[in-house]
Formats: C-alpha cells, structure tokens, sequence
C-alpha cells in the first residue's frame, strides 16, 4: 500500500516522559496499558480514540509516547494521573514534547545508579541500596514478590 | 512570590524521606513544601515548613488542639473538613489556617456564609490533587465537582486557595507544569493555579501595615 502524500497524514506530536522509580524497566506494552488506562477514565473513550495515543519508545527510564497534534496537553495531563505500570507503582513525568522523536532524544538524560550499591536492614527488612545523583539512595527489598521500595538521601541514611 | 506543596507526608507515614521529597520537589519546581508532622529542614532542595493537621468531631475539640504544642509550633495549621455547621464554626478559629479534605465532606458542606468568613480571615482552603491522581470513576467525578464549587465560591468572595499533592511518596509528587494540566480539569486557569501556589507564603507571612522602627 501506498503511503499518504505528507500533507494528507495525520500530525503528530511525542511526548517524552521519565519513568520513575529510578532503574525500572517497564515492557513498553505495559506503559501503553497504563497510559490508554489513565487518559480512557480521565477523558473517556471519545476523546482517547481522536487522540491516538501510543507508546512508541521505551527505555532507559524514558518512554515516547505519540499523540494527534492539539490533544498533547490532554495525554499529559493523563500521564500525570499514571499510578502503576503493570503490577508495580511507578510514575510518567512529562519532560517535554515535540514534533519528532529525533528531537526528544536529545534531551534524553539516562539516569545510571552510582557505585557504591551496597545492604541494610530497616524494620528486620533487608534492602538493596543504589545510589543515583545529587545524593538520592533507592532502597529495594530484597524479596521475590511485593518489593518494598524507599526512597531516600545520603544524609538519611547516616543518621541511622 | 515562593512556590508551595502545601501538604506530603513523609516516612514513616509514607515511603519517601523528608530529604528525598525536599529535592524532588526542587526539580519540580517547588520553592517550599508543608510536611506534616514533620520539621526538620533538609540540607539541599525545597525549604520545609512545618504543618499540623487537626481532625476533631467537633470546634470545642478543634480549639482544644490547635492550643497544644504540636500545632502552637507549626507553620501551617490544617482542620479537615467537616460537615456544614462545623466548617461554618471552623473558618472563625483564629488559629486555623487551612481548611483540607474538602473533597470527602458533604457537597455544599463548604457554603457561601463559610466562603464570606473564610475571605474576611485570610483562611485557606485546601485543594488537594491526590483524589484527581490516585482515584477513579465516581469517587474523582466527585472530587472534580467539589473543587469546581469551591473554585466558583473563590471567584466570588475572594478567599485564599492552597494546592497540595498530599504525596506519601516521591512517586506521588507532581511538577508545577502538571499540577497546571490536573486544575485546569475544574476549570482554574494558570494565573489562579500560580496565586493559589503562592498562598502558603501569604499564610506564612501576611501582608502587615508598614511600621516605622526607630
């Protein structure tokens, strides 16, 4: 099939959203059920279908999603009301949008744990500790199901 | 003019440190945030005040506890909401600063004779995004209706707004620029989103009458 002449096809923006907690890494399907999830009950099913969303990149704490042009500032909003992907909690920042994904990917900034990860307990709860920038310690129990997760500072975990 | 998370609520009572909250919410683009219960200033990222949430059946038991010292040392202090009579009776404390949990009272539990009093006395309400983010269905439909009232009695007498994320969690904390996107759901425009962030600083520390020292 023939593609359309550029000026027939639909425009299009990409909003890039950091995925958080820091180090999740989300199937991109999941992200695209979480998303259809928040904006369906925010704005319903009408406004959804015209606003096409779609997750079209996911990765290194980022994720891409597509949307018709003049409906970004509503999936954003959606993405805000974003509570789990999948069967863990997260959250989507919006960090920006544009109108191609070239664009976005430069202001990709991958977020890498520090060395240093090391153990501790906390309440008889065994967590593993990543360190990340400007002294933010992740704290992920060491579990193989419901894993507990805290977030806090260099300077919390001295004080203990 | 400071930006202001008027409420989180740090570990214990959430998963997230005070320390940890205090710089996202810097990266979020908040000048400040109210913890609740909690006081002690963080090193790096948003300044903290302290907030005292007070929740009493009745004003008698509302006046009992704003005198104890955990609210007599607070910044900010918090009554939830109630049913009309109370709030009616609430918004003349003069202690009481914000009224919050406007979203699980009775509609029309906020009235305009509590708006006209709440206007005269620099009291707040509490407009809180955690039931627009972490609900669904009828429970945010309500909310959303609520805080539209609310928006439409602010419009007409004039009290003060506070915004708050009630986050538990550095997952639940939300940036400037999308707490923008969530108020605009009930119809409140940039200009009043930025006035209404800016209240805690008015509560904090109200216009006075010029004094001349010396």
């Amino acid at each position: 099939m023939r593609p359309r002449p550029p000026a027939m096809r639909t425009k299009r923006r990409y909003i890039l959203a950091r995925i958080l907690p820091y180090g999740a890494t989300p199937d991109q399907k999941d992200v695209y059920l979480s998303v259809v999830e928040a904006a369906t009950s925010l704005f319903g099913d009408a406004a959804v279908g015209l606003a096409q969303p779609a997750v079209v990149f996911c990765d290194g704490g980022y994720a891409v999603i597509r949307c018709r042009r003049g409906t970004e500032k509503d999936i954003a909003t959606a993405l805000a009301t974003v509570t789990a992907i999948g069967v863990c909690r997260a959250a989507l920042r919006a960090v920006a949008v544009s109108g191609t994904i070239h664009a976005l990917k430069r202001r990709v900034r991958p977020i890498r744990p520090l060395s240093g990860d090391g153990e501790m307990t906390i309440e008889g709860r065994c967590f593993t500790m990543y360190r990340y920038p400007r002294q933010k310690v992740d704290l992920v129990e060491k579990s193989i199901k419901h894993q507990k997760l805290l977030f806090f500072t260099e300077p919390d975990l001295e004080e203990r | 003019m400071k930006i202001t998370d008027a409420s989180v609520r740090p570990y214990p009572a959430g998963d997230s440190t005070l320390a940890r909250m205090a710089v996202e919410a810097a990266e979020l683009g908040f000048d400040s945030v109210v913890a609740i219960g909690e006081g002690a200033p963080p090193v790096g990222g948003a300044a903290v005040l302290r907030g005292a949430v007070i929740s009493g059946a009745s004003p008698k038991e509302v006046i009992k506890q704003v005198r104890e010292p955990a609210a007599q040392h607070a910044d900010v202090v918090f009554v939830n909401a109630g049913d009309i009579a109370f709030n009616r009776a609430v918004v003349s404390i003069k202690e009481v600063q914000v009224l919050r949990n406007i979203h699980a009272a009775r509609k029309n539990a906020f009235d305009h004779v509590a708006a006209r009093s709440a206007a005269q006395r620099g009291l707040a309400v509490d407009i809180s995004l955690a039931p627009l983010i972490q609900y669904r269905g009828t429970k945010r439909q309500r909310a959303l209706q609520q805080y539209e009232d609310i928006l439409l009695l602010h419009r007409r007498y004039g009290f003060l707004l506070t915004i708050s994320s009630g986050a538990c969690s550095i997952l639940e904390q939300r940036s400037v620029r999308e707490i923008r996107g969530l108020c605009a759901l009930f119809g409140m425009t940039g200009a009043e989103v930025n006035e209404a962030l800016a209240s805690v600083g008015r509560i904090v520390e109200p216009d006075q009458p010029v004094r001349v020292v010396g």
